[in-house]
């Protein structure tokens, strides 16, 4: 919290709020009113309610590189090439009781390489957190509908890239959807960030941003399209930004919902065009 | 495990009852109308006593059922304004008011989305993740309303917020 934060809290905390003349008496009589009776207090959570199931039985190939005869001699001949193969849902969370309902696929990334083990720690570390919350969530409220799915998808796997998607869907009367996408450079054995891309002394962020907005005006511009964007409140695009290039090779900056535009545009993306950034690529 | 008595809820209530107007304020514009929100919440949250998970979670609990029957009374009422309120109102952004605005009065000029989660985080302090589950909204959208309602209010009470 900042100061001025601090500042509001204290001024709420002692300036006077004055209630109606009547209105102890109100709830005093609504109290007096209740007929005697006694609730057992609930544990804070209901763990038995939760299965959860581990790889093998829910194994799901997800990616085989699909390459011609040369490329494939090619790939043999660089080490960490190849390394990945499939994803495998290491570990499924379940959950289900009137109120609240879970749903959590863990991935895992099958292959040899450093990246792929980074990823797979990152990927259960962050499941994690989600399962955590959703349960702090739970127990914060009885009548208050929670669910949360967990997804994930190989996105991209190229000759260079192979990139896997996180997917999560936290719902309470609306929905709110949220993603992490790694990216691995295979000719490096690296897990890639959005800087990562770029030279050091170049303003990447700064010529992504300009397109992003580019982009938003260029739609909202077309009144029919009931477009809109947070234009105003887009603070630009940072390193830790989820991105991915798509099937053409073109970069594409994915948003979370609400991020930059009202909930009824849900998880937006931008597909970057290679002029606007590649001459700032390393 | 402790039982939730009669003495115990509504010591809770008591204990909350500045919070559970104040809030019934944030949506309802008339008193009336937000006095018999709160003796309603009371009477339901109650009856649904078995389906509060933890004593701890009580004010997030009863604030979130207390929003639903504000929201149930928008619904079904044109909206009223007490004539007091309109006062408060015309001091608070005129020329005519001698006294600098209180936080509440600038509250009370925020739009509707942004007043109930400011004044949930301000005066009640309840964290984000609590709002979320109060309001019915996702924490970006908490988060974003926050953001701007803070903005609103630096420029009603100035940048010190004195």
């Amino acid at each position: 919290m900042n100061e001025f934060d601090e500042l509001l809290k204290k001024r709420a905390r002692e300036e006077p709020f004055p209630l109606p003349e009547d209105y102890a008496g109100r709830v005093f009589a609504a109290c007096a009113s209740l007929e005697e009776k006694q609730v057992k207090a609930k544990k804070t959570h209901t763990l038995h309610r939760w299965a959860m199931g581990v790889a093998a039985a829910l194994a799901v190939f997800v990616a085989v590189p699909n390459l011609s005869a040369p490329a494939a001699a090619a790939m043999e001949r660089i080490p960490v090439l190849g390394s990945i193969v499939k994803v495998i849902t290491f570990r499924t969370y379940t959950y289900d009781d009137e109120h609240a309902h879970a749903d959590v696929s863990v991935p895992q990334i099958e292959g040899s390489g450093s990246a792929a083990a980074s990823v797979n720690a990152d990927a259960q570390k962050y499941t994690d957190a989600l399962v955590e919350q959703f349960k702090a969530d739970c127990a914060d409220l009885g009548e208050a509908y929670e669910g949360l799915n967990v997804t994930y998808d190989v996105v991209t796997d190229s000759d260079t890239w192979f990139t896997l998607r996180v997917d999560a869907l936290e719902t309470k009367a609306s929905g709110y959807q949220f993603a992490k996408i790694y990216n691995i450079d295979k000719t490096t054995d690296q897990v890639v960030a959005l800087d990562g891309l770029f030279k050091d002394d170049s303003d990447w962020a700064k010529a992504l941003s300009d397109e992003v907005l580019r982009q938003m005006n260029e739609q909202m511009a077309d009144a029919s399209s009931g477009t809109a964007y947070f234009t105003e409140d887009f603070t630009g695009v940072t390193a830790d930004q989820n991105y991915y290039f798509d099937a053409e090779g073109n970069l594409v900056l994915a948003f979370d919902e609400y991020t930059v535009a009202p909930g009824s545009m849900g998880a937006v993306e931008f597909t970057i065009a290679p002029s606007a950034y590649e001459n700032l690529l390393k | 495990m402790p039982c939730l008595t009669k003495a115990w809820f509504t010591g809770q209530v008591v204990q909350n009852q500045t919070a559970l107007y104040r809030t019934a304020r944030t949506i309802l514009k008339n008193r009336e109308d937000a006095e018999d929100a709160v003796q309603e919440a009371i009477l339901a949250a109650y009856a649904s006593l078995d389906t509060l998970r933890t004593p701890e979670s009580f004010k997030p609990w009863i604030l979130r059922i207390l929003t639903n029957r504000c929201y149930d009374v928008c619904r079904r009422s044109r909206p009223t304004v007490d004539l007091s309120d309109v006062e408060n109102v015309l001091c608070a952004s005129g020329t005519d008011c001698t006294e600098k605005m209180s936080l509440w009065q600038a509250v009370e000029q925020l739009p509707d989305d942004l007043r109930t989660p400011i004044t949930l985080f301000y005066y009640e302090d309840l964290n984000i993740r609590q709002i979320c589950s109060v309001l019915n909204l996702s924490e970006p959208a908490v988060k974003t309303r926050l953001h701007r309602g803070r903005a609103k209010l630096r420029e009603l009470l100035g940048e010190e917020g004195t």
